[in-house]
């Protein structure tokens, strides 16, 4: 997979993709809005399920908020395009200094938040520095904890880190931490949205809708509808009807994936691409049998991957044997090929685990469309090779608290959504528990701090083979994101790379500019 | 009878009062802490108590009941966890739901009245036995079942109505078109419930000797009925009414839920997922506030309807 990371001993390649980037929006700016669609119009009705509990990005993790409001409201320095490129936004261009501890952003001059401020350096500052601060409970900013100041001088920003991160500029790009608001509004970002992005915040009606307007004063490319509504549906089959009758254009993702298929032609489109997702059956580590590297093997080994990918993700998706998904840069599909299902082999590792007659296992599922699918096929699966499964199913709040705080379980299935979360496997704390964690977080810092691309691919690709071996969890598949719409609606974002849906460039008719194709906008 | 009134609201508050206690209890045990839910799968240990700590709920639960009964007191909700006015969230889902149980109630009163009526007055004849068997089919139905069954014929089959979603009542032809399909599930089966109580109650008066005695003046069985025996028949149905609407105030949950309505139910809901639970607690106390005053009232319409409730009272 092709992304560009920033990295401090690639510098000219992230020098060289910000100069182009630069030059493509220059480009496109006003003299490709002709070619690239209609800005006269209409209204864009989008399909969702999850209403957004609160309109305030930084004071929730619900991916529901994101899901709006992250890119098309907020924008950060840097962004993900929908191939997982880093692309600059409110930065013009970055620059990362040899050592790789300072990165130096210069801050888009012209441009204005939505209520007449205008951006400034100090601005940027400011958000970067409330990001940081435990105190503020900000959702992904603990991912700034390695940053060790963050100036302003002119019109750029310096942010220097206690030590070279290569993930950085991603972090910085694809969550909700990097966006910068303005600091005259944060007391009323739960009800009052204030961005510098293409769209503005209109109107909500709880758990029915969210509108939001093009923005008159966007610095960049007006998209090529005048205002976009997200409406919420509490089941998938009449968000389906709303497509089918028409009373709304798009459906985000899917809910079912078994329901894609009729979307194939005929007046629609569907558009899929990988999403960050890892559906796994993350196992306890800690006690009992699970303890054992075997049993952990017998159970992928046990599992048919394939099977559960099909019924469960309708066959969209890519199977995985470890926390490596195609949107990583050191992603491995031939290492997802391994522990092939091999039902003789389970039984044969679990005998030399000590278990010939097999043992007993709770299953304990989120409500969860995939997992309530997907548990029963594991417990199938698990049940040939004489691993009895009891399913437990609970409501989402007492899986954080029960199984992900508490650590009270011994197998779930949950989709990890997270991009790059490999570094929760360094975490000895964190809810699979798992007893390689020391080692695995010395590999980690490794790789983060390799002073070359090469160095940093192959030092994540030693952990990623190392949790495979270790089989700490049962990956299942990487399910695609699952785009349905109208065949006329043309720039949707074509994967599922970031929690953001991205309509910065949609229309309803017209065509694409050829530069966003490229970034990964569907045509 | 004013010393009657006086008693009567007096248990009223009583009631809420138990009531709002009760639901706090109840919501004190159930797992899963709002900043839990917040911090999603981003959520440390650390960062838990911290919003804990930020949000109140880390407090002894006595001080945070009296905080939120306090809020109550004084008519000021305030905000949800979420950092929403609950208030007007609050309000506006009550626009939704507010109408939806008045249609749905008239729908009910279309299908109970015919229904009952008839089935008593041809009671032991065919089509008594027919009419019968349709308030037991309503009843059996479950409202999700009936919901997804008129959605598949008037929405997608023949698309008169609307499947799902509610426009707002700044269009009031969209908005009533779009509730009809959800007053109609809800109302069958209370229509079908309550036909069982017109017939029964009606199937009495038929049998009483005041009733045998005004036909035998010559007043054919109807009149007899229409004259004398409708009032007699309306008190035990008063009371069934009232009990009823807590029984559609339920129903409205699921009902909205299938046709994505944007009302109480669906606040309900959506904020039990996410732990707003200072959201739940009013929801619920409006909702027993409503039928505890709509119990009080069908009392009161006793006194209306029956003299010798009326004298009972003053003694």
């Amino acid at each position: 997979m092709s992304s560009s990371l920033g990295k401090r001993g690639t510098g000219v390649v992230t020098g060289a993709l910000a100069v182009a980037m630069v030059a493509m929006t220059a480009v496109t700016a006003p003299a490709a809005v002709a070619s690239a669609s209609t800005p006269s119009g209409g209204t864009l009705v989008v399909a969702s399920s999850v209403f957004p509990p609160t309109l305030d990005p930084t004071a929730n993790a619900a991916a529901a908020i994101d899901e709006v409001f992250e890119y098309n409201v907020y924008q950060n320095l840097v962004e993900l395009s929908p191939k997982g490129q880093i692309v600059p936004v409110l930065a013009t261009s970055y620059k990362v200094s040899p050592s790789g501890l300072q990165y130096t952003f210069s801050i888009r001059s012209g441009v204005h938040f939505s209520n007449g401020d205008l951006l400034t350096s100090a601005d940027v500052v400011y958000s970067l520095k409330r990001a940081a601060n435990p105190k503020n409970i900000y959702p992904y900013g603990v991912l700034l904890k390695g940053m060790s100041s963050v100036v302003a001088s002119g019109g750029k920003v310096v942010v220097t880190l206690k030590q070279p991160n290569n993930q950085f500029l991603y972090e910085l790009a694809a969550y909700s931490n990097g966006i910068v608001v303005d600091p005259t509004t944060v007391k009323t970002l739960a009800t009052k949205p204030v961005g510098t992005g293409p769209y503005v915040f209109a109107s909500e009606v709880t758990n029915y809708s969210v509108t939001l307007d093009r923005n008159p004063h966007y610095w960049g490319k007006a998209p090529g509808v005048s205002e976009v509504e997200f409406r919420y549906f509490s089941n998938p089959n009449s968000e389906i009807e709303a497509l089918k009758t028409g009373q709304v254009q798009v459906i985000d993702n899917l809910s079912n994936p078994q329901d894609a298929k009729q979307f194939q032609g005929a007046g629609f489109k569907l558009i899929t691409g990988p999403t960050n997702g890892k559906i796994q059956v993350t196992i306890n580590n800690s006690a009992g049998p699970l303890a054992k590297a075997k049993v952990r093997q017998a159970i992928q080994y046990a599992t048919d991957k394939q099977a559960i990918l099909q019924v469960a993700g309708g066959g969209y998706g890519r199977v995985i044997a470890s926390d490596d998904v195609p949107g990583d840069p050191w992603y491995m599909p031939n290492l997802n090929k391994s522990y092939a299902y091999n039902p003789a082999k389970a039984k044969k590792l679990l005998a030399e685990a000590g278990y010939p007659h097999g043992l007993s296992l709770t299953l304990t599922l989120p409500p969860y469309n995939y997992a309530l699918t997907a548990g029963p096929l594991v417990q199938a699966n698990l049940d040939a090779v004489g691993i009895k499964v009891k399913i437990k199913d609970i409501q989402w709040p007492l899986w954080l608290t029960q199984v992900f705080s508490k650590h009270d379980y011994q197998l779930t299935i949950v989709d990890h959504v997270e991009a790059r979360d490999i570094s929760e496997y360094g975490d000895c704390t964190y809810y699979w528990l798992y007893a390689g964690c020391k080692a695995v977080g010395a590999m980690l810092l490794k790789a983060q701090s390799a002073k070359s691309l090469a160095g940093e691919v192959s030092g994540y690709q030693a952990v990623v083979k190392r949790i495979n071996k270790d089989a700490v969890n049962d990956w299942l598949y990487n399910p695609d994101q699952l785009t349905a719409a109208k065949s006329n609606v043309v720039g949707l974002p074509g994967s599922g790379l970031t929690e953001s849906f991205d309509l910065s460039h949609v229309s309803i008719g017209g065509s694409l500019a050829s530069s966003f194709v490229a970034q990964g906008y569907s045509p | 009878m004013i010393s009657y009134l006086a008693r009567r609201v007096a248990i009223v508050l009583v009631s809420l009062f138990g009531a709002s206690v009760a639901v706090f209890a109840v919501l004190g045990i159930l797992p899963g802490s709002p900043a839990q839910v917040m911090l999603g799968t981003q959520a440390t240990p650390k960062a838990v108590r911290q919003l804990s700590a930020q949000l109140g709920t880390n407090k002894p639960l006595w001080v945070q009941y009296l905080h939120w009964a306090h809020g109550l007191l004084v008519a000021r909700l305030g905000e949800s966890y979420f950092q929403q006015p609950i208030g007007p969230q609050i309000a506006r889902a009550l626009t939704v739901t507010g109408p939806l149980i008045l249609f749905a109630l008239v729908v009910g009163a279309l299908v109970a009245l015919p229904l009952g009526l008839g089935g008593a007055l041809h009671n032991g004849k065919a089509v008594g036995t027919l009419l019968g068997g349709l308030s037991q089919i309503g009843i059996a139905v479950p409202t999700f079942v009936g919901g997804i069954l008129l959605i598949i014929v008037f929405a997608v089959a023949l698309p008169v109505f609307p499947s799902s979603g509610f426009p707002g009542w700044s269009q009031p032809g969209q908005a009533l078109r779009s509730l009809v399909l959800p007053a109609i599930t809800l109302g069958l089966v209370e229509g079908a419930i309550l036909s069982r109580y017109v017939r029964a109650s009606v199937l009495d008066q038929l049998h009483s000797d005041y009733l045998r005695t005004a036909r035998s003046k010559g007043l054919s069985r109807a009149r007899a009925l229409w004259r004398h025996g409708m009032r007699n028949a309306m008190v035990p149905l008063v009371t069934v009414l009232g009990l009823e609407l807590a029984a559609l105030i339920v129903g409205a949950i699921i009902v909205e839920n299938v046709f994505s309505l944007p009302g109480v139910g669906q606040l309900l809901l959506n904020a039990v997922d996410n732990r707003d639970l200072l959201v739940v607690q009013d929801i619920v106390i409006l909702v027993a506030a409503v039928v505890l005053v709509v119990n009080l009232l069908v009392d009161l319409s006793y006194r209306l309807l029956d003299p010798r409730v009326r004298e009972e009272g003053q003694r």
